[in-house]
């Protein structure tokens, strides 16, 4: 009888039994996705060969299986910002680089969505940072989805910041931004109205020629 | 951050452009991006052996041979190649390093010939990948103490500083009786005392033969009491002289005075001195024989004078739980057959279970399987219990003794591993901070993405001690707006502008001004944090020129001051663009910039 509480009394510690899940796990992340040939890449996009090379190398260093889903996305993201919560923002972000909707992003979108954002007309970035802002996709913006982004972006700088945030600085963000896009207002931001308010501002116009050269 | 995340920096930045149509203020100019020229394939030839990578790959890590201009001193003009007269085996893994990022430690190769090669290539061992470390580890101590060993066998006898004091040489005599022959002598001097002390306890007990005017046998102790009385002194002489000398030389003497070696030396010595003190009364003489039976304390002074007994009380005291567990459990066994002996042989007549605790001595007899015989079970149902208790006892104490043996060895080798975790996690840390580096236009491309966001948002980053203190002035402002004229009057341009040249790891703001507006007030806090080591690398000299700096009092400038920035991320080496030469500086803790807007 002494044994039997002996043994009861020494388990200290608890055992897992986890193997059977890993398994599992390693056999579906060994799906692996190869983009189209690099001719077809380099005409449907604005880059050249050495540039999608090197995105290439550096896409599938990171992602070795050859796709990104949205844990990896926001993960990469976050490292570039350590002080606030990223995570927000690399959500909406992923999902305006999904253009099939389908959870994950190939390289084809990543190269795709680059080749808009660094070597397309102004037009053309201004169209997908519609498509960014209007998170149903509905085709129009208003304001609870501008608030949105606003509120991710501010997530990304995190708590310490000059001036303290107090109160609901997004949303006081967003009524100034709102009041000058929404042209007739409606109450929602159309396409043709978010160009036009972008392109009058001179500010905007020069700070987006800023990202050019980052490739 | 990952070197392979810096590949995906140009994407963050691009994804920049979302927040255009919502920011604030004006971006701030890009870095100038210097084109370092294509990205070609560089050939090393490693004693034969080729091997190619990107430019890129190598330049990953600036801090190395490879990856500086140190690697054009080993350009073969004629080849077009850089030639290294090294092992290609151990290169393998070199190159391995900088295209992972991880550093692999090959079991098979020779650690001293590893480290040389790290050494040439300007590699720190402490960045070496966790899977490998411990292994790299043990092997390096393994050589480092087979060296200590081969230079101890050499120069053991001329150990000679002279320049520790008399009261440190003592110490280190009684510390390590190897050092010095005296030490040598007086180690094996008490060594011999202590034997003779313990076998004059043991054979005064013995008897010795009548005595002559007794009958019956005395024990020797009795017969020859001078002498053994004689030899206690001196023993007890010897102990205490070494005792108080021990205390004179110890560095620390309260915590010598509280180690357990200390405390058995006391316990050793007491009875000898309490007898002295007392007289022979007898009311106290049964007292004080208890006392003598401290004397054989002083066997456990041998545990100065072998490792092998230090090791076992550790190893007790480390396993103190298991054998706790095992005492518990023996003694509700015990509890529980001597119950049931008790009321099993209560009806027997002249049984000797008198009580349960009674009972106690015969389940714990049986149990170890001694069987004295002193105490029989007489009924039928005692005797079935009885059995019932032996069998049982020859499990309970046979189980977990091995359980308890393994228990010691991995409680043993686990807490030595644990310690040399502790041990390589500190290293490991201050080595990487050390080395991991990405490259200085990562770092500035990285910076300028964070500048446009705090642009975006129209707020800045600061560390927490600036967020409380500002969050205290904020709400001190409101109350005190008189006293804003003096304060704004004062030249605080070129304090601030030295501040904002510095760098500094904290501060303290005594917050003693009660400013009113917030620009004073900022610029109170920033010659406040002067008073702090400066080093070189500020945020704002990567975006303004050295002469922009000294103009902090123009109006244009809307945000003065104290924006903080505390990045966990290893520090930036130089500079990019046309400014003065800043040394790069390693930080181990955080590294705080200033940057002014």
């Amino acid at each position: 009888m002494g044994v039997v509480f002996g043994t009861f009394s020494m388990h200290t510690k608890q055992v897992t039994f986890r193997t059977d899940n890993v398994d599992d796990e390693l056999e579906m992340t060994m799906v692996c996705h190869r983009p189209e040939g690099l001719e077809q890449l380099e005409a449907q996009t604005n880059f050249t060969k050495q540039e999608l090379q090197v995105l290439y190398r550096g896409f599938k260093n990171e992602c070795p299986s050859g796709v990104v889903n949205e844990e990896t996305f926001k993960h990469i993201y976050a490292q570039f910002f350590p002080h606030g919560d990223a995570s927000t923002y690399a959500h909406y972000l992923f999902n305006a680089f999904d253009t099939r909707n389908d959870g994950s992003i190939k390289f084809e979108d990543f190269v795709m969505g680059l080749s808009t954002l660094l070597r397309g007309t102004v037009r053309e970035k201004l169209e997908w940072t519609f498509h960014l802002y209007d998170i149903n996709r509905d085709g129009f913006i208003n304001k609870e989805e501008m608030t949105e982004i606003v509120r991710a972006i501010y997530d990304m700088m995190g708590k310490y910041t000059y001036p303290a945030l107090k109160g609901d600085v997004p949303k006081q963000h967003v009524d100034v931004f709102f009041e000058k896009m929404d042209k007739n207002k409606d109450g929602v931001v159309t396409l043709e109205e978010f160009v036009l308010a972008c392109q009058e501002d001179e500010n905007m116009m020069r700070s987006m020629q800023l990202f050019e050269n980052v490739m | 951050m990952a070197a392979g995340v810096a590949a995906w920096l140009p994407f963050a930045r691009a994804a920049a452009i979302g927040w255009m149509p919502v920011a604030s203020a004006p971006m701030p100019p890009p870095p100038r991006d210097k084109r370092r020229g294509q990205d070609g394939l560089i050939i090393l030839n490693v004693s034969g052996t080729r091997f190619q990578t990107w430019r890129n790959t190598l330049e990953r890590y600036p801090d190395t041979l490879l990856g500086s201009t140190e690697r054009d001193f080993f350009f073969h003009e004629e080849t077009n190649e850089y030639f290294f007269d090294r092992d290609p085996d151990i290169f393998r893994h070199i190159l391995n390093f900088y295209r992972t990022g991880k550093l692999h430690y090959p079991r098979h190769e020779c650690i001293s010939a590893y480290d040389e090669e790290l050494a040439f290539f300007g590699i720190i061992p402490e960045i070496i990948g966790d899977c490998c470390y411990e292994e790299y580890k043990d092997r390096r101590r393994e050589n480092v103490e087979r060296i200590q060993d081969d230079e101890e066998n050499d120069n053991n006898k001329d150990m000679v500083l002279p320049d520790m004091s008399f009261r440190e040489t003592m110490w280190r005599a009684f510390e390590n009786p190897h050092t010095s022959t005296m030490a040598l002598v007086f180690y094996y001097v008490t060594g011999f005392f202590i034997a003779v002390s313990v076998m004059a306890n043991v054979v005064e007990t013995v008897p010795c033969g009548s005595g002559p005017n007794r009958a019956k046998e005395v024990s020797c102790g009795e017969r020859y009491v001078l002498a053994f009385f004689c030899l206690d002194t001196a023993c007890v002489m010897i102990f205490t002289v070494e005792y108080l000398l021990r205390l004179i030389a110890a560095p620390s003497r309260y915590k010598f005075v509280k180690s357990v070696m200390s405390i058995i030396d006391v316990v050793a010595i007491m009875p000898y001195y309490i007898g002295l003190v007392m007289t022979d009364n007898e009311d106290v003489s049964g007292a004080f024989v208890t006392l003598r039976v401290f004397r054989v304390f002083r066997i456990f002074k041998f545990s100065r004078h072998s490792a092998g007994l230090r090791i076992l009380g550790y190893t007790l005291k480390s396993c103190a739980s298991e054998l706790g567990f095992l005492l518990f459990s023996l003694t509700m066994a015990i509890i529980i057959f001597a119950t049931v002996m008790f009321y099993a042989e209560k009806g027997s007549s002249a049984s000797k279970f008198t009580s349960i605790p009674a009972a106690f001595w015969y389940t714990i007899v049986t149990m170890t399987t001694l069987g004295y015989g002193d105490m029989v079970p007489k009924t039928i149902i005692g005797k079935v219990v009885g059995s019932v208790c032996s069998l049982s006892g020859v499990l309970v104490i046979a189980l977990p003794v091995p359980v308890i043996v393994s228990n010691f060895s991995r409680i043993y080798h686990q807490s030595q591993r644990a310690e040399k975790r502790r041990a390589q996690k500190a290293s490991k840390q201050t080595g990487q901070a050390l080395v991991c580096k990405s490259n200085p236009t990562f770092e500035t491309q990285h910076h300028h993405l964070l500048h446009c966001l705090e642009k975006t948002t129209n707020h800045e980053f600061v560390d927490e001690q600036t967020y409380e203190t500002s969050c205290m002035e904020v709400s001190l402002a409101k109350p005190s707006m008189s006293r804003s004229s003096s304060l704004s009057s004062s030249p605080h341009g070129l304090s601030s502008c030295c501040t904002r040249r510095n760098k500094r790891k904290s501060f303290n703001v005594p917050n003693s001004y009660m400013a009113d507006g917030r620009r004073s007030s900022i610029q109170e806090l920033s010659t406040i944090q002067i008073r702090e080591r400066p080093m070189s690398n500020s945020r704002s000299c990567l975006n303004a020129k050295f002469e922009e700096t000294v103009h902090l009092n123009s109006e244009e400038q809307s945000y003065i001051t104290a924006a903080v920035i505390s990045m966990p991320t290893p520090p930036v080496t130089t500079p990019e663009g046309g400014d003065s030469a800043s040394s790069p500086n390693f930080l181990q803790s955080n590294i705080v910039r200033v940057s002014a807007l």
